[in-house]
């Protein structure tokens, strides 16, 4: 598999928790002030559910997204690995 | 507590660097009337708060703020 295509699938993967999880932001902060609406609460879960099973596939391939002992990780210690969001140019092209 | 997430909650790309500029959204970011200050201010806004709704909506507003910017 060459670069460009596995930075692909990467920035792919991460668009898509990124939109997920925006819809869990959005029905959380809704839900706060409507704990009662049953609908909103089950779309809520099923994102969160889907957030999930996306983040650990993300950390499967490309490593935690999260440390202090939110994401386990392989050896060696992964978290150190580059690139860091703030650095990451090469997987963020056209956006 | 936060947890740090390595990732962007929304990249951008910054096709015409403009100093001008990004010292504004800087301001923005940092300045006394900027969303860092707000973030905090609805942080401590959340301790005298009387219902959970408004506890919860003001933690929850305070710290996805947080997460914007860093």
């Amino acid at each position: 598999m060459n670069h460009a295509h596995a930075d692909n699938e990467r920035r792919e993967l991460l668009e898509q928790i990124r939109a997920i999880e925006f819809m869990t932001i959005d029905l959380n902060l809704y839900l706060n002030t409507h704990p009662n609406d049953r609908r909103a609460l089950n779309e809520y879960n099923y994102y969160t559910r889907q957030l999930q099973a996306l983040r650990r596939e993300y950390e499967m391939r490309y490593g935690p997204l999260t440390n202090f002992g939110y994401s386990l990780s392989q050896y060696p210690w992964a978290w150190i690995n580059e690139p860091w969001p703030w650095e990451e140019d090469h997987y963020m092209e056209g956006c | 507590m936060w947890v740090y997430e390595k990732k962007l909650q929304y990249p951008v790309r910054i096709k015409n660097p403009n100093p001008k500029m990004a010292k504004y959204i800087i301001t923005q970011y940092g300045g006394p009337d900027g969303e860092l200050a707000a973030s905090l201010r609805y942080l401590s806004q959340r301790y005298h708060m009387p219902i959970p709704e408004a506890k919860a909506v003001l933690n929850d507003i305070g710290t996805s703020l947080t997460k914007l910017l860093i």
